[in-house]
């Protein structure tokens, strides 16, 4: 513990409490110190700090003891009263601005971190004004009645030697009515010591009067209390001295004049000399002789056991206490005054064991007397002399706390009182490390005048910081407080400081509240200082306050807009946070060898372009090898890993590519042939309150030389200031600079509140070189220009291949702008959206290449071969439907199909084509919609440039078309032997028009292959009466199939079937026109991919027959224009000629249902007839399963269509996975199902049923499903079982004949419909 | 009777985890940031208190002029706070109950909690404020 003495409160004490001297002088005397620059009391003030008087002091006990340091406070007699309040407080004031004003300087700084704040020192960061305020505060209770150490113990009388009649003027001084109150209303002993001061002036000359004056003064006053004081010695007023003792006065003049000019060395060591022969000779002893006296009286009056019953008994026995407490209740010859004189000069002469003592005992006199001033004052005074014994801490907190206490409870009166105790209180604590105590106290002495109370609260703040632990949380809290309070009385600059401070804590805090009322406030504050550019960093802090109320938002956008406003100056702000900008939706879109046809396509993966360029393209590593063989100087390496655009103008053009794998959309901008990159950036409004954004463009650098640094020196458009936050710019002019090597597009968009909006943006590079795209720039409102870098870590993005290393991902805004290359344009013509199954078209493709080089080399690859395929070119002048029609001269050039050219599908387009400038090239295709469902065709064409000079050998073109196939004609073929002739076959064809509206006629049915003939068992009248299918008709028709013996022998059996042709049977009864061919192109074609579509159900060998089913389709009669007709096909491969069931079934019962399912499932009876054609009994079982496999095929499609799948793939395949191994079935012509029949049922009869059937005969199974909502089902999911029970003929005769075997169901639709 | 309060959950490195603000006093434009100061501020007291005592329920642990804070610290430092310038022992008690509602749900959330985010259940809201509504 260190002496109390040497702490702060200690040395505060030593300077307050000490003896005061009462100061009275004539005008001469101050005219004479004036010439000096200094008043009286300021000549004199530094000769009354005794470091070292060394004076013996003998006070109650005979002990005596030196007293070391001593100082006497020095007051004319105007000023030893209670000062005026409002003249402190505008004291108080004046410090508080003056020290604001000072440390202006800092404001513009940063605010400190927290962790070297609590580092440094305590002199370091705590404002060094405090004491000053302190002081001030505490002085302006000074000269209360009810303490007595204000009381001056002395008076010195000075008369100057030129006053007429000194010795008159020495007694007038003294006897006029100018003395203090205290002195006049006997608040304290008017007679006190005096001492007399003839203060000559040398400038004057006349020393010896002087000195005769000395002698009469001597005679009146008695020799030892006077004395001469001889000043200004010096003869010019230069006089230097080497530690000017008035240094102090300094600040606060303003003129120059050297203090004490005038004083010679002599004339300080007379002044030396007087005061402390006034201190050491006159004062303490005095007050030593004052302290024994009393002592002596207290002692008898009050001391001892009979003078404490006397005391008490007197006390009690007294009546109320007077109304008015602090009237003059203790004059100076009360006992009370005396033991309070006695312990204030014990105090001041630092007996400070005798002094509480004292106090101790008036203290309890008070009490009971209920004066209340006094005793908080006696309390207090306790508790300083306990802190100065250094003993009883305890007691000493609990004196402070009671005088603290007791003066808070006076009200207004004490509340003065109170402050000056609580900071003693407070620094008491302090000095013993009690921190935490110190602010609380602190905290308690803010009242209601706010700019002490703000004081006074960062001063707790700052306890709170030292105390350990530190307390950051209340330091920041407490800071906030107090500039709340410092901005009540228009202190802005620290309520600004103080905020800053808090800052500190507060920086990065979760807490949003806090966060954004420090931001916000700090701001505006920073606002009304002019400190504009502070302002806004603040207030840009807190505007994405989507958490705040809707009020609060349109607040902090007011006043931000507001001080945007006042600025008067656009300012560009980095990191505005408004809107939002999310980063991981940002895309970046470009071209490079890959070209995108639409913007569906861009979107598509690119691992699915990438299975289907796979055999196409050269290969990445070869192809960076020739690159950098044919072209080394153009690519320098590291340009291998930056993206790569497709840029230029028109005689220059130029294209990048890129190695990266964003997921990347690609949107036309073509601009004579610069290929624009887009970025996709997704803003969102997070407030409550609609914003308007406006100018949204990309911020690029373009840099046109091939250099190491990126620092682009003259290409540059943008100046990249990335560590300036904030800069004031004009706009237009940056914008139109850009313009000549790039172009931007500007986007406006007004976002509602809580939308979130994706905005593309594009950049078209002009002119080969490095392009970057360094950040998106935006106005807000149009007032705020926020800026936005994009960092590449920032931006997420997938690796799309294995092969790439990481770090090439590492810069995917980093663009190579080369010399432009054709780019093809392709479209397909006339692709319809939605189709019927089977719809056979003629559709154009159509290439373009805009750019003056032409390309070669053309692949082209489709990704469903079953759908789209390419025609010859011939094709393209001849007529459609009508080429497909058979010649008169039909010639047999092309039935082989390439086989192999339609297995791996990628068309060479002939080698001779070349595609030149705008002249587009026109080629056939023929479309097939094979399968329903939707479809998503890719479409990818391959190509090289022409001019081998060029940076990028290859390019190729992506398009993409969705369509959805919608299910038409339902065809399904039944061949049995006939019984009767060898290799003779009877086939059953049923059809059933599965559209809603669409009617169709059947035209043609074909059979594959030259080894067939085919004929109708009936006249076409009686197969289709009605010529057309109209929509849910069914029809069946039966025929009859010959296989031909020899090649040679056909024309026999031509003609001796019924009608004409070998393998096509006419099935209208419109002879106008001809039978389609069959083995031309695009019907042998198509049949050659579904032959292979369906070729994995039949693993089994055995004679197959393929058929082709050719309609038409019917435009309705009310349509105005005639619609051309449409052909449509059906390929039913692999059937089987000889059936192996032995059985036959047919599933009957109602087709619609209606039903109310709000009140309970559906319940669907049906009856299953079964019949038995074999010659054996025959055992059944009927399993039906409820899971469907259907469903899941529908599903899988969709799946499939939405990009889910990798590449691009068989649908059908999915669809079969059900019907594995053991499928023997008749039915290859599977149907899949529109996928408005995915609602689920059941079966809800008995799931196996096993009957036997005798030969030949027939048996009914009933059969329930439960439907659960409405729709359409498929009631397929059910299985035959049959076995031959008893096999009579023991060897098989025939191979397709065997013992048992698994059907699968026939399907069966049924609709049920919500009854209204 | 007019009363307000604040009720949060810290998780800890003082992120608010939870936010409401209950009682039948009309809302103040200045009460939140107000309320999250005191509570911020008395994170400090907290920290000192939690080690020293083995109590996990701390009542009037700080105040500011009339709010009161009160503080209940699980055993993994999770902290509820009240604020409020009346202290209604019930409605601690139902806090008590609400606490281990908070450790079930959270451990409900586990698989998708995030240590350190906000609980933005809507149920665990309307709990929240039904209850205020009952003790308040």
């Amino acid at each position: 513990m260190v002496d109390p003495a040497n702490t702060k409160l200690g040395r505060m004490l030593l300077d307050e409490i000490t003896p005061a001297v009462m100061v009275l002088r004539t005008p001469l005397v101050e005219e004479s110190c004036r010439k000096n620059g200094l008043s009286l009391i300021e000549m004199l003030t530094p000769f009354c700090n005794f470091i070292n008087i060394d004076v013996p002091v003998r006070t109650a006990n005979d002990q005596p003891y030196r007293l070391r340091k001593f100082k006497l406070r020095l007051f004319y007699s105007a000023e030893i009263r209670q000062p005026n309040i409002e003249v402190a407080k505008e004291r108080l004031k004046q410090v508080i601005t003056h020290a604001g004003d000072k440390d202006i300087t800092d404001l513009c700084s940063d605010a400190p971190e927290i962790e070297s704040l609590i580092a440094t020192s305590e002199q370091d960061f705590v404002p060094s004004w405090f004491p000053v305020f302190n002081k001030e505060l505490i002085d302006a209770v000074s000269f209360s009645e009810h303490e007595a150490f204000d009381h001056p113990v002395a008076c010195l009388v000075a008369v100057s030697s030129r006053d007429k009649d000194p010795i008159d003027k020495f007694v007038d001084l003294f006897n006029t009515n100018q003395l203090p109150s205290l002195l006049n209303d006997g608040a304290m002993d008017p007679k006190i010591l005096k001492y007399f001061l003839l203060v000559h002036d040398n400038q004057d000359g006349m020393l010896e009067k002087a000195t005769g004056i000395l002698t009469e003064m001597r005679n009146t006053f008695g020799a030892n209390d006077c004395r001469l004081l001889c000043i200004n010695s010096s003869t010019d007023d230069t006089e230097e001295h080497q530690e000017n003792p008035w240094a102090y006065y300094k600040n606060n003049a303003s003129n120059d004049q050297q203090f004490g000019c005038l004083l010679s060395v002599d004339d300080i060591e007379e002044l030396r000399n007087t005061m402390q022969d006034f201190s050491s000779k006159h004062i303490i002893p005095q007050m030593e002789l004052k302290i024994r006296l009393l002592n002596q009286q207290v002692s008898a009056t009050r001391k001892g056991f009979r003078n404490q019953i006397k005391n008490l008994w007197w006390r009690k026995g007294k009546e109320d206490p007077p109304e008015n407490p602090n009237s003059q209740v203790y004059t100076f010859s009360s006992t009370e005054y005396q033991i309070r004189v006695l312990g204030d000069y014990a105090f001041m002469l630092r007996d400070y064991e005798l002094a509480l003592s004292n106090y101790r005992l008036i203290s309890t006199d008070y009490k009971l007397d209920k004066a209340w001033k006094h005793y908080a004052g006696v309390q207090e005074m306790m508790g300083l002399a306990y802190f100065m014994l250094d003993q009883s801490r305890k007691d000493a907190e609990y004196c402070m706390e009671n005088a603290f206490i007791t003066y808070s409870k006076l009200g207004s009166a004490g509340r003065r009182n109170a402050t000056r105790c609580g900071i003693w209180w407070a620094e008491m604590l302090k000095a013993r490390d009690q921190y935490k105590d110190a602010a609380g106290v602190y905290f308690r002495i803010s009242g209601e005048e706010p700019l002490h109370s703000a004081v006074m609260l960062e001063q707790a703040s700052y306890c709170y910081l030292l105390s350990t632990p530190n307390m950051l949380r209340k330091y920041g809290f407490h800071l906030v407080l107090s500039g709340d309070l410092y901005k009540e009385c228009d202190q802005i600059k620290h309520a600004i400081r103080t905020y800053r401070s808090a800052l500190s804590v507060f920086k990065g805090t979760t807490w949003s509240h806090i966060r954004d009322h420090v931001h916000f406030h700090i701001g505006k504050w920073y606002a009304l200082l002019g400190m504009f550019d502070e302002a806004i960093k603040h207030v840009l802090e807190v505007l994405a306050c989507g958490h705040q109320s809707e009020a609060t938002q349109e607040l902090f956008m007011r006043d931000f807009f507001r001080i945007i406003k006042e600025t008067g100056k656009t300012f560009e702000v980095l990191r505005l946070q408004l809107p939002i900008i999310n980063f991981p939706l940002t895309k970046v879109v470009f071209e490079d060898h890959r070209t995108y046809a639409s913007p569906a396509a861009a979107s598509i993966r690119e691992n699915v372009w990438q299975s289907l360029e796979e055999d196409m393209v050269p290969s990445l590593s070869a192809v960076k090898t020739n690159w950098l063989e044919s072209q080394p100087k153009v690519l320098p390496k590291k340009y291998k890993e930056s993206n790569v655009c497709v840029s230029g103008v028109s005689p220059m053009r130029s294209m990048s590519w890129a190695f990266i794998g964003v997921r990347s959309r690609v949107v036309e901008l073509r601009r004579e042939g610069a290929e624009a990159i887009k970025v996709g950036v997704s803003f969102k409004n997070p407030l409550q309150i609609p914003l308007s954004v406006s100018n949204i463009s990309l911020i690029c650098e373009h840099s046109v030389e091939f250099e190491e640094t990126e620092s682009d020196a003259n290409g540059s458009l943008i100046d990249n200031q990335n560590d300036k936050e904030l800069r004031t710019v004009s706009i237009s002019g940056d914008f139109s600079l850009e313009t000549s090597l790039f172009t931007l597009s500007e986007v406006g968009i007004s976002m509602r509140r809580g939308e979130t909006i994706l905005v593309q943006l594009t950049v078209t590079p002009k002119i080969e070189g490095i392009l970057r795209i360094v950040g998106v720039r935006w106005k807000l409102s149009g007032s705020v220009v926020g800026i936005c870098k994009f960092n590449s870590d920032i931006i997420r993005k997938r690796v799309a291949k294995g092969k790439r290393k990481p770090k090439q991902v590492k810069d995917n805004l980093h663009f190579l702008v080369i010399k432009s290359l054709p780019r093809l344009e392709g479209v397909i013509h006339d692709l319809p959206k939605t189709v019927y199954a089977g719809d056979l078209r003629r559709l154009t493709l159509e290439l373009r290449n805009p750019s003056k080089i032409s390309v070669k080399n053309l692949k082209m690859r489709v990704s469903h071969p079953r759908f789209l395929n390419l025609a010859d070119q011939e094709v393209m002048d001849s007529e459609f439907p009508t080429c497909l029609r058979k010649q008169a001269n039909s010639s047999k050039s092309c039935t082989e199909v390439d086989v192999a050219r339609a297995a791996n599908s990628i068309f060479m387009f002939p080698e001779t084509t070349t595609i030149s400038w705008e002249k587009p090239l026109m080629w056939p295709l023929w479309f097939r919609a094979a399968a329903a469902g939707s479809i998503s065709l890719y479409i990818t064409i391959y190509y090289e440039m022409e001019d081998g000079s060029m940076v990028i050998t290859y390019r190729t073109l992506r398009m993409h078309y969705n369509l959805e196939v919608l299910p038409s004609l339902e065809v399904s073929f039944q061949t049995s032997p006939c019984p009767s002739r060898l290799q003779e076959f009877l086939v059953r064809m049923d059809v059933i028009n599965r559209t809603s509206a669409e009617t169709f006629q059947v035209h043609q049915l074909s059979c594959v292959g030259d080894q067939w003939d085919l004929a109708l068992l009936q006249p076409v009248e009686s197969v289709c009466p009605l010529e057309f299918l109209m929509a849910g008709q069914a029809l069946s028709c039966f025929f009859k199939l010959k296989k031909r013996k020899t090649q040679g022998s056909a024309e026999d059996n031509i003609s001796s079937l019924a009608t004409s042709g070998r393998a096509d049977v006419r099935l209208g009864d419109d002879d106008s026109r001809g039978l389609f061919d069959t083995t031309i192109s695009p019907l042998l074609l198509f049949h050659h991919h579904e032959k292979v579509h369906q070729e994995r159900l039949e693993k089994e060998h055995g004679s197959t027959v393929d058929f082709i089913l050719l309609s038409e389709s019917r435009s309705d009669s009310d349509a105005g224009l005639p619609r051309t007709k449409e052909v449509f096909s059906y390929h039913a491969c692999h059937c089987r000629i000889a059936s192996t069931s032995p059985i036959w079934w047919l599933i009957n019962g109602p087709r619609s249902v209606r039903h109310d399912f709000s009140a309970s499932f559906c319940e669907i009876n049906l009856t299953m007839t079964l019949h038995n054609s074999s010659e054996v009994a025959v055992s059944v079982r009927v399993n039906t399963l409820d899971s469907t496999p259907l469903v899941s095929l529908v599903s899988s499609t969709a799946s499939s269509v939405s990009g889910n799948e990798l590449g691009w793939h068989d649908i059908s395949n999915l669809s079969d996975l059900k019907v594995t191994s053991d499928v023997m079935g008749t039915r290859t012509g599977r149907v899949t199902l529109p996928p408005e029949s995915v609602s689920p049922f059941i079966w809800s009869g008995s799931s196996s049923t096993r009957l036997n059937l005798d030969p030949l005969s027939s048996a009914e199974v009933p059969l329930q499903i439960c439907v659960f909502s409405p729709g359409t089902f498929d009631l397929s999911n059910y299985t035959l079982q049959w076995n031959i029970v008893s096999s009579n003929d023991g060897g098989e005769e025939n191979g397709s004949r065997v013992s048992s075997g698994t059907c699968q169901g026939h399907s069966y639709h049924i609709t049920v419909l919500q009854k209204e | 009777m007019a009363s307000t309060a604040c009720f949060m959950i810290v998780s800890k490195n003082d992120i608010p985890i939870y936010e409401a603000e209950v009682g039948t006093v009309p809302k103040k434009e200045d009460a939140a940031h107000q309320h999250q100061f005191i509570l911020h501020a008395a994170l400090d007291i907290v920290q000192d208190m939690a080690w020293t005592t083995s109590a996990m329920f701390l009542k009037a642990i700080d105040r500011f002029n009339d709010l009161v804070v009160s503080v209940y610290v699980t055993a993994g430092h999770i902290l509820s706070f009240v604020s409020t310038d009346l202290m209604l022992s019930l409605f601690f008690l139902r806090i008590y109950t609400y606490e281990k509602r908070v450790n079930i749900l959270q451990t409900l959330l586990n698989p998708l909690y995030l240590p350190g985010s906000r609980i933005t259940s809507s149920h665990f809201d309307t709990k929240v404020r039904a209850l205020a509504r009952k003790y308040l």
